[in-house]
Parts: structure tokens; sequence; C-alpha cells
């Protein structure tokens, strides 16, 4: 199995590294290069934790090997932060206490992100849509869709 | 000074009511580093270039002999550090019952135990090398009913059970697949039947079902050179898991302070991370590869098929009721399908057992807990502990009775709900109370009695209603503790080993101590627990830590308040009783002009006049546990003894539409109404009502456990077992929160964790009854079943 | 999860090189958006010696509507097909198929292409492209086969794909009359679920009607019983009742860990009825917004 040398773009940093083909992009951003913010849930796309955004847009990085982003501009949570602060949508997320133990806050404020570039001001329906994809145990989702809602602008959902 | 004494915690603290932390929805303490990612996990602590990874061999069969393991093969792979199997630790251990294994030994008894394990420098080269792991075994016909395993011919599952150890509340029935018998007999039955005017009788069943937490478990364990053992884990129990470790690997020559716990913030644990069950495997594996650490994480998979399942049960009851719906007798049998080994699942049947009669106020009991082992996976804690299932059983049956007597359903519920004061199952009293107010006011928030008609004509509409309780499951001695220490600015470390596993209990724990000391909740820290640094906690389980270790807690900032008094007085001769504590410094009602800032003193303490000082650094503790308590009772009627602290208790209502079609149910409200007692952070209990509802809600409607005819889980993942998405929600979900204070609680506070998903089961099944007159005893309700059951009907 | 099996990767430039790559090695499997190939992987359940990621070929890419004709790209997502304007405009029905396919992380990787390759039974692309008699065009280092979407389907994950080729584009030719598609997606919950069973439906205005199930046998079904009995009828009660009666002739179902065949014959007549009302209504203009759920 031959290794190949890879560059990208990680959070606005380009990186090189070497990688096996079998190597997957999760494995690789967690245990090599130290990126611990997408977590691993189910290992088959059914949960969301592992989410990261590539070239603009969520995807399962359970479900990508760190081959494929060779050329690639990738963003986790840690690159949506605001030089060192938490952004709006996550200061909103805090100050509503939306999430309990967590573990699904990495992935699920990317996917509310890309929601809000698409959909600056949601209604319930599209919050609801656009977060599917990211499971939660904790918090029966309801906070956590009624912030992003408000921070979209409309409290309850805009109209469409 | 009182803080350090155990019992209830009496204060003048309790008589305030303009609290300036409790009772407000303060921003959690762990908000920021869970939002920002800086949040670990157990998968996401660094362990260096040392780390080994193992990778079990699983038993593919629910029952067999192990006839032989080749390991041979396996341990030629290059990078296979060691290959491990029972022989190397043939010790039973557990947490009530001694039932289980580190590795299966002579048998396996369920499909996915562990056999043996591979550790080796990469996941990969573990996982290829495992597949070579030969195992050979004699295959059994296992037993995968709990009927079928109570039938005096079944093979037994565990031969010796005779000679287990257990607690002394546990009722093994020797050459029988009967773990534990949990009888309760309070009144007399014949009188209570023969009272009646009616006798209804029916059989409720509960399949199993699974956490689901998005984290699965993980541990890490390091036997160093030193021979102590680390090991680092996903938990709720990090104390009690020292002292099983310590326990179970003790002809290893290891003892309790040989052993550290480590627990770093946990990714969902509903019960399912409570006690011991894959950690063992790092810690045992960590001994065989000395110096090394070793990770053992879950896969998905595994998650569903070998870690605690919530266990499944028959329900059979009979209710004895007169024609004005006094309820005069209750009868339950409850066959718990407890799994392969029961030294957890055994205490859910038991609480359970205790509490089956739902809060009604009920002169004759007679209620059968039974808890039978079966080839399944082991049974254990989950988010309600037994109450969810029998609670499913008995508020579809009153319901019906309800509808037999012509009685409204809410007006038959209020007239036998339990009040303070009445007399419980096991002969003690019920504390404080607002069951009736919970009842009125989610009856009033659903509109109960206003009937609905939806727009769609192919749609029904229908309202269910239930009540809910329950109690923290624990021993009587189950204790918590608390360390406070004061840093140089006058902020404040508070050490505790309970578990933040997403209900907010940090937050909660702060809050408690700023309210005693005057200091805001975001000068303080509290951090997940080390076992090495901090003090004793016994498992956050029971939904008992808001109450335990908030007593605890609460003790040891009255024990730092008394501290500060002490220098102050002393140091500058205040008058000590006229001292108090407000915006982070110590003042006086005598002198208001006096002010002397936390910080000023709570490390370097007072200077006096000639040079020399008085006080240092306050560092305090606290400690509860509930003294009135006891287990002991007799075995055939469960009278005596004081198992239950307290019971919670509550009030659920529900709007539902169902498509008559497709059997699809849309909820536009659902609503909770329950009694914690004083409410500490509004925020976050509004979270475990909305949480937990979903979830309660989900085992209803789509999610349950499927087993092959050969015992295999067959939905071990997310693609088939099915948990909510943000688009399986309630339109609308209102809680309700009745404060009657509880005596003994942290600022009259009791538990609340569990009961939020308790009632959503009954709640549906009766509001389909509403819309559509079809009963259905069975869960999980999907709407296919719905589907289904109208289409039989035509 | 590590992936143990060990192969070697390619990603070509040109179509001719991944064809040349693909005709040499038995062993090469080829990858896309790869939320199936990666979860195989993971598995143990493939055994690649090559992987050809065909991503670098921008001319698969495209969606294309040449004259009737709507073509689109073996690299194409479902995310993609969703915010396609000549999608939306011209055969908007697919875009309400391209929403329900998993969800948005899913939706952003994986392609409508990778989907028939898989050719798993509760595959939502099939229906549709069975219905509308689409084509299939593939490529091998001899040449092309252009193959109909009825001979695509083979058996439950296999398709009429041979060793050597790789599949270019997907043709659907759009009817010239006016007309509007449905397609009702049954699953457990409102969330991300694979079928449980699928209709999809097109009626013209002038009379025509296409069927098409999935989820009810191992490979997608086309109601052609259904179609013929619809053909140049109004949707009244009598008409819609037979249709439903048909369906148990054109489906077979089993039952399985999603549904009983029971619920799921049912629950074809229902989605069937709904879809065709749904799609007559939008032919009126008056019909639900695509994407919205009607069960």
């Amino acid at each position: 199995m031959m290794k190949k040398s890879i560059s990208f773009q990680l959070n606005k940093e380009m990186r090189t590294i070497d990688v096996s083909p079998n190597e997957g992009l999760l494995e690789m951003l967690r245990d090599r290069i130290g990126v611990k913010s997408p977590k691993c849930g189910c290992d088959r796309g059914d949960c969301g934790t592992c989410t990261v955004v590539i070239d603009g847009k969520t995807v399962r990085s359970c479900l990508v090997l760190a081959i494929e982003v060779d050329g690639s501009e990738l963003t986790t949570l840690e690159g949506v932060m605001n030089q060192g602060q938490i952004n709006p949508l996550q200061q909103m997320f805090l100050d509503k206490n939306v999430f309990q133990c967590g573990f699904c806050a990495p992935g699920m404020i990317l996917s509310a992100t890309e929601l809000l570039e698409k959909h600056p001001h949601p209604t319930r329906e599209q919050v609801q849509e656009g977060l599917a994809g990211n499971l939660c145990r904790c918090t029966g989702y309801t906070p956590i869709i009624d912030a992003v809602l408000e921070h979209g602008g409309c409290k309850g959902g805009c109209r469409e | 000074m009182a803080a350090a004494k155990g019992g209830a915690v009496s204060d003048e603290l309790e008589k305030k009511i303009d609290f300036k932390v409790i009772g407000k929805s303060a921003v959690r303490v762990d908000g920021k580093a869970k939002i920002s990612g800086a949040a670990q996990y157990i998968n996401d602590l660094e362990f260096g270039p040392g780390l080994l990874f193992a990778e079990i061999v699983e038993s593919p069969h629910a029952y067999a002999r192990i006839k032989k393991i080749d390991t041979s093969k396996a341990e030629k792979v290059t990078g296979v550090v060691k290959v491990v199997s029972g022989k190397e630790f043939p010790f039973r251990f557990g947490l009530y019952m001694h039932d289980r294994y580190v590795f299966a030994q002579d048998h396996v008894r369920f499909v996915g135990e562990q056999v043996a394990a591979v550790i080796a420098r990469t996941p990969a080269i573990a996982k290829k090398a495992a597949r070579l792991v030969r195992v050979e075994y004699d295959v059994l016909e296992p037993v995968l009913d709990v009927e079928a395993a109570l039938q005096d011919d079944a093979p037994l599952i565990h031969p010796e059970l005779a000679k287990y150890q257990h607690v002394p509340w546990f009722f093994p029935k020797k050459n029988s697949n009967i773990a534990h018998f949990r009888k309760v007999r309070k009144g007399d039955m014949n009188d209570g039947f023969k009272s009646a005017d009616f006798i209804f009788e029916d059989t409720y069943t509960v399949p199993r079902y699974a956490h689901c937490s998005i984290e699965t478990h993980g541990a890490v364990g390091l036997f160093d050179h030193s021979r102590r053992l680390t090991v680092w884990a996903a938990s709720q129990s990090p104390h009690t898991q020292r002292h099983l470790f310590a326990e179970a690997l003790a002809p290893l020559g290891i003892t309790h302070k040989d052993v550290r716990v480590i627990a770093p913030f946990v990714g969902g644990g509903f019960g399912g991370k409570a006690g011991v069950s894959m950690e063992i495997l790092a810690a045992a594996l960590a001994t065989t590869v000395q110096g090394n650490p070793v990770k053992v994480m879950w896969s998905r998979a595994q998650e569903f098929y070998n870690t605690y399942q919530r266990q499944g049960v028959v329900a059979k009851m009979r209710v004895g009721v007169k024609k004005d719906g006094t309820i005069t007798a209750l009868e339950q049998k409850l066959h718990w399908d407890a799994g392969a080994y029961v030294e957890y699942g055994a205490n859910v049947v038991n609480a359970a057992g205790l509490s089956a009669t739902g809060p009604y106020r009920i002169p004759n009991v007679s209620i059968d807990s039974v808890c039978v082992y079966t080839n399944l996976p082991p049974g254990g804690p989950y988010r309600g502990f037994g109450y969810s299932e029998f609670i499913f059983g008995l508020e579809s049956h009153l319901n019906e009775i309800a509808k037999k007597l012509q009685l409204d359903p809410v007006e038959f519920r209020l007239k036998n709900a339990i009040a303070e004061g009445d007399t419980l199952n096991y002969g003690g009293k019920m504390n404080p109370s607002g069951l009736q107010e919970c009842i009125r006011k989610a009856a009033q928030e659903i509109e109960w009695g206003k009937k609905t008609v939806s727009s769609d004509p192919k749609k029904a509409t229908g309202k269910g209603f239930a009540l809910f309780w329950k109690a923290p499951a624990m021993p009587p001695n189950a204790s918590s503790t608390a360390f406070l220490k004061f840093n140089e600015d006058g902020s404040l470390n508070v050490l505790v080993s309970a578990m933040e596993i997403g209900q907010g209990f940090l937050t909660v724990m702060a809050q408690i101590a700023g309210e005693v000391l005057g200091i805001p909740v975001e000068k303080i820290r509290v951090e997940t627990p080390d076992t090495d640094r901090n003090p004793y906690e016994w498992q956050t389980v029971a939904s008992h830590i808001t109450w335990s270790t908030g007593n605890a807690v609460k003790k040891a900032a009255i024990d730092a308040r008394e501290q500060i008094f002490d220098t102050v007085s002393r140091a500058l001769g205040k008058d000590r009783d006229s001292l108090y504590l407000e915006d982070e410094s110590v003042k006086s009602k005598r002198e208001p002009a006096f002010g002397l800032k936390l910080r000023d003193f709570v490390i370097n303490g007072i200077m006096m006049k000639d040079g020399t000082w008085r006080g240092g650094p306050i560092v305090a503790r606290g400690m509860f546990m509930p003294e009135f308590a006891s287990a002991i009772s007799d075995p055939e009627t469960s009278q005596g003894g004081k198992p239950n602290v307290h019971y919670t208790v509550g009030a659920s209502a529900i709007e539902i539409e169902v498509d008559r079609e497709t059997g699809k149910v849309r909820i536009p409200k659902v609503v909770l109404a329950v009694d914690c007692g004083k409410v500490l952070n509004p925020d976050l209990l509004k979270g475990q009502v909305t949480g937990g509802m979903v979830q309660g809600l989900a085992t209803v409607l789509f999610e349950d456990m499927r087993f092959s005819d050969e015992g295999k889980l067959l939905n071990a993942n997310f693609t088939d077992y099915k948990i909510p998405t943000a688009m399986d929600v309630p339109d609308e979900i209102v809680s309700i929160f009745v404060e009657h204070a509880q005596p003994d609680g942290p600022f009259g506070a009791r538990g609340v964790g569990e009961h939020t998903m308790i009632p959503a089961a009954p709640i549906i099944a009766n509001a389909i009854e509403d819309a559509l007159g079809i009963r259905l005893k069975s869960m999980p309700i999907t709407a296919e079943r719905v589907a289904l059951a109208l289409l039989d009907r035509k | 999860m590590a992936i143990v099996h060990e192969f070697e990767y390619l990603k070509p430039k040109t179509l001719k090189e991944a064809l040349h790559a693909v005709a040499k090695n038995r062993g090469a499997m080829l990858l896309a958006g790869g939320t199936d190939l990666v979860g195989h992987l993971k598995e143990g359940s493939v055994a690649p010696s090559l992987i050809v990621d065909i991503k670098g070929l921008r001319e698969l890419k495209k969606i294309v509507l040449k004259g009737r004709i709507l073509n689109v790209g073996a690299l194409v997502t479902f995310g993609e097909l969703m915010e396609s304007r000549v999608i939306q405009s011209k055969f908007p029905v697919l875009t309400e198929i391209a929403g329900k396919v998993a969800s948005v992380g899913i939706r952003n990787r994986a392609t409508m292409v990778g989907n028939i390759c898989s050719a798993v039974p509760c595959l939502d692309s099939g229906p549709v492209l069975l219905a509308m008699d689409a084509i299939i065009h593939v490529k091998a280092v001899r040449g092309g086969r252009m193959i109909p979407a009825k001979k695509w389907f083979l058996q439950a994950r296999k398709t009429a794909i041979k060793p050597g080729e790789i599949v270019t584009h997907v043709s659907i030719p759009l009817p010239e009359e006016k007309g509007a598609g449905c397609y009702i997606k049954l699953g457990r919950y409102q969330g991300e679920d694979l079928a449980q069973a699928s209709v999809f439906v097109w009626m013209g205005k002038k009379g025509q009607s296409r069927v098409a199930f999935g989820s009810v046998g191992p490979t997608p079904l086309r109601g052609t019983r259904i179609e013929k009995h619809l053909k140049g009828k109004k949707l009244d009660p009598a008409v819609l009742d037979l249709a439903k009666e048909l369906v148990s002739e054109e489906v077979s179902p089993i039952t399985d860990i999603r549904a009983t065949k029971e619920y799921r014959l049912h629950m074809c007549k229902i989605m069937l009825e709904r879809a065709l009302l749904s799609a007559e209504a939008r032919i009126r203009g008056n019909g639900p917004k695509y994407g919205k759920s009607l069960i």
C-alpha cells in the first residue's frame, strides 16, 4: 500500500501529511492532526457527530478517506470561532443552555451554520430538516431548534 | 461545626426566599467548553505513542460451552502484544450480585459476550488478529424468553446461583433462573378484592431498549511499573468503578489505594455508564501489559449488544375497584427478562417491585417482581429504572378501568392519587407531594375534556393522561461528599465526584455553593473527578445527585462560611453572630459600613497589627448520607425498613393527531407537570423535561430491540434502531413545575432526571385509545402497529 | 473504526485514464461520494485492490438538459440535484426525491449514480428512473453502452454493469406533454430512514401515467397494470380504488426488520392514492409543495 503526501487547508492553515489509502478522514483529523472536535458516534454515517465542512459543505468525515481531501478546504468547529472567541451562534447556544452532554455539539453547530448560510431566516421546518442528520439523545432538540430560529431573527420560526 | 455530620441539613438558609443564585437559570459552567469543542471525552484524551488497542473476541452463540480457545495464530501477527482470555481472570464480580466475569469462563451466555481480547499496537492489527482467534464451542439450547426461563424444566443459565455473593435485600431461588424475587404484601388481598365491585385483569408487555448515548463506552487502563492501576473511563460511577476494579482484581494484589479512576466529560449516560460494564476490560487488560496504556473503545454495535440494556417485562395485573372509582386492591406480577448477568439489573427489578402501584393510595397490594435470567445481553439501569416499564401497563390499565366505569380518567386518578402522609407499599409514609396540583395543572394545560377535531378527515385526534412517580434506588448508605477550596482572587473550586452527564450537575453544585457563600457562579469551577483527588461519591444514578451531592456541597459551603466567620471574628474582633456573606464579601448586620472582600483573606489570612497573621487557606468539606434509610425488611412482605428516601411525582398529558390510514402519530402538544421540590435552575430542569419526554416518546413510537431466534440482536445500529431526529419532536413541550419543598433536600430540592421519560409510553397508548378506540398492550406502538390494528378491526 | 483491508488509490484526471485503470484491475472499485463504499470498507464487506476516485473527472459533474433529455452526470450529488435550477423548473419531482435521501451531510456527498450502482432494494433513485424509462450510460475502454433502467436492476445489489465499465451519466427523457410527478417515501419516522416502501408517480395532462414502487421487491418495480388502468382516466374514487386493488399484483413485499409485508402492501396502496392525487393537483397548480410530507 503506497502512502501518499496530501495537502489541504485546515481551518485556514495549509497542512501536508502522508496518508495510507485506507486511512479514514476522521481518524486522521483526530489521531494524527489532533483536532478532536469531530467525534465518532456510529462510524457509519448515521449520527452526524463526525461532521466537518469540506469545500463549504458539511459531510460525514467517517465516510470519507483522508486521501480524498487532497487539495480541499476543511473546516472543523475550531475553525468557526472568531479569533479565539465564540461566534454569535455559539453565544446563543451558550446563553440558552441548549446542550447537555455536549457530544453532538460540534457537529450540530456546523450543520446549523450551514443551514443559516442557506436560509438566514429559516422556518421551523427548515431548521428541523437541516439538523435532522445530527443525532442528539439528551436535549429533545427543541432548545437547539429554538435557538437557531432566534439567531435567524424569528422566534418560533420565520415565514416562508 | 455542624457541617461534617451526616443526616439532613437544616439551616436558616431554607427560610430565605430572596435567593441570589438558586432558582435562577444560571448559564452552564461547562457550557463554553461544550460549544467550543474544548470539552474532552474519553476518546479525546492523548496517551502518547505507547498506547495499545484492544479488540474483543465475542461469542457468536447465545448459550454454549467453551471447549477450546486457540490464540496461537493471533499471537504470531506482527504488532500483537498480547492475547488474553478467561483463564487469566477467573474472578466473579458485580455491583449487587457477583454473577459476572471479566471474560467468559467455561460458558458463554449471550451473543456478543467477551471471550478473549487481542492487544496490539494499532486498532487495525488488533482487529485483524482478533479474527484469527479460534474458539470451539459446544452449542447449547438458549433460553430467550422470560416465560420459558420460568418453566420447571428450563435449562439453568447459572447452575451455581446459590453460591453467588449478593446484597442482603436480594432473594435468589436456587435451582431456578430466578435471580431475585421481590415480594410486596400490604393489607389483605382477599378483603381488597371482596370489597371491590369489579376486578379488571390484563397483561402488558414491554421489550428491551437501548440507551443510545451518542458517545459509546470507552476506557483506557494503565498498570504502571509501580503496579498502580489508573483507568480513564466514560463513567457515571468513578468511585464505584474503583471499588469494583479493586475488588475484582484483588487476587492480583491490587488494593483500593492502588486504583485510580479519572472520568472526563461523558457523552450521555442515561444509566448506561453506571456500575461497571465494559470498563472492567480496560482495567484487567492493563494488568497484562504492565507499563503500557491500553484502550478499549466500544463500536456502536457493541454499545447496543454488550452494555446494559433496559430489561423487557411482562406485567400481569388485577385491579379491584369500587363503582365510584376507589381502588381497593392491586395485584402485579412482573416478570423481567434480565439477561445473562443481573449484577445490576436485579436492583431494577427490586426497585420496580417496591413501587409498582404507581403513585396511588391502594390499601391492599400484592406485587411479585421477578428477576429472570435469559440468554440475552445483561439488563441494567436505564433512565427510569423499571418505573417506565411498569407504568406503561399500569397507566394503560387504569385508563381502561376508568373508561369501563364511565369515569373521567383524570377524575379517577385524582380520586386515588397518593398524598403526603399516605402509607407506602413497604409501610413508610409518603413525603410532601404536589401530585394533585400536578394533575390539575397538566389537565388544564392540555384542555382536558375539550375534544379537538382535525381539519383533515383522515386524521383522528385524541388526548392521553398518565401519572408517574419514582424514588431513587440506592443502597441505604449511599453517600456523597464534597471539598471546597478558595483561590487567591476569591474564586472557588468545588471538588465532587458525581458526574456531569449532561444534566447540568456541575452548574447546580456551583449554584448551591455560590448561594451559601455569596459568590457568583462564574467564579466557581466544578470539574469532573479523579478518585485520587476528589472525595467519595457512590454513583451518579437514581436522580439523587442534586439532592445528595447537593446536600454535601451545601454542607461544605457552610463549613467554609463558618471558617470565614471564625477568621474574621478572631482577627478583627467582629461579633460572629452578626456576620454574613454577600457580594463576595464578609459583612456585618451591626456595622453596615464593614465589608471585607473574600479575596483579601481566604488564602493568605488577615494581618494583625503586630504583623502576624490569622486564618489561612479556607478548605472545607461536606458529607451526606441518609441515615434514616434501611433496606432490611421482611422478605415475604417487604414491610419494615425504609428503602426509598423520597418519591418525586407528577402528571403528564398529550394531544395527538393520528392518521387513520398510515397509523402515523403527530404530537401538537405534550405537557409534563412535576413536583421536584424547589427548582434550582429552571433552564436545566426544562432541559430534563424536554429531553426526557422525547426519549420516552421514542420508546413507545419508534424504538425496540429485535433479536433473532438464536438470540442475536438484529438492529445494533442507528439505521434500524430509530432514535428521534430533530424532525421527530412534538410541536410543543410544556413544562410545569410545582414546588413542595423536600425537607431534607438542598434548598428543598429532590430528584427529577429520570422521571420525565416515565409517563411517555402510557400517555401515547391512552391518547391512541382515545382517538381510535384501540387499546395496544405491547410496546412499541409504531405507526405500523396502529395501522394494522385498524385494518384488523375492519 | 480502522479499515483493516489494504488497497491502492488512484485519482485519474481523465475518463480515459480511469477506464484504463478499471480495465487493468479486476479488483478495482470506483469511488465517488463514498457514503456506501467507505462504510463497506470499514465493515470489511468489500476488498478492492484499487480504489479509483473519479471525483477529478469534471465532465461527470454536469446536469444538462438537451432538448427533452435530462442528463445527470455520475458525480452529481443529491444536494446538487435539489439546488439545480434546471431540475427545479423542468423536472421538480427529482428535487423531491433527492430531498428524501438521508440527510444534508449525506446528500452533500452521495450521488444518484452511486445510489443506482449500490442498487439496494430501498434505493430512492430507482422508481423514478424506472418509471421515466431512463437510460444509464456506461463506458469502457472498448466503447460505450446504453442500458435502459428496466434492464439495469437485476437483483438486490446487482446491476447490469460489467467489470471495466464506468457509468458516466443517466439520461431521463422528459415527456412531451405537460405533467407532474410525486414521490412518497415511507419511513419509520419523519427523520432520515431507509424506505420501508416508496411510490413514484408521474401524470401527464393528456392522460399518460407512470408508476413505480421501491423497497417492495428485490429491485424497483414498475406498475404497468396500474399505468394501463389509469391511462386517460380521471382520478375518481372508483378509478383510484381499482388502482389500489392492482397494487398487490405489482409488488412482492417481504417482512423484514423495517416492516411487515402487510404494512408495506397496505401503505403502497395508500401512498399510490396520495401520490396520484398530489401529482394531479400539481398539474393544476394547486398541489403540495415539492418535498412536503404527504404521509
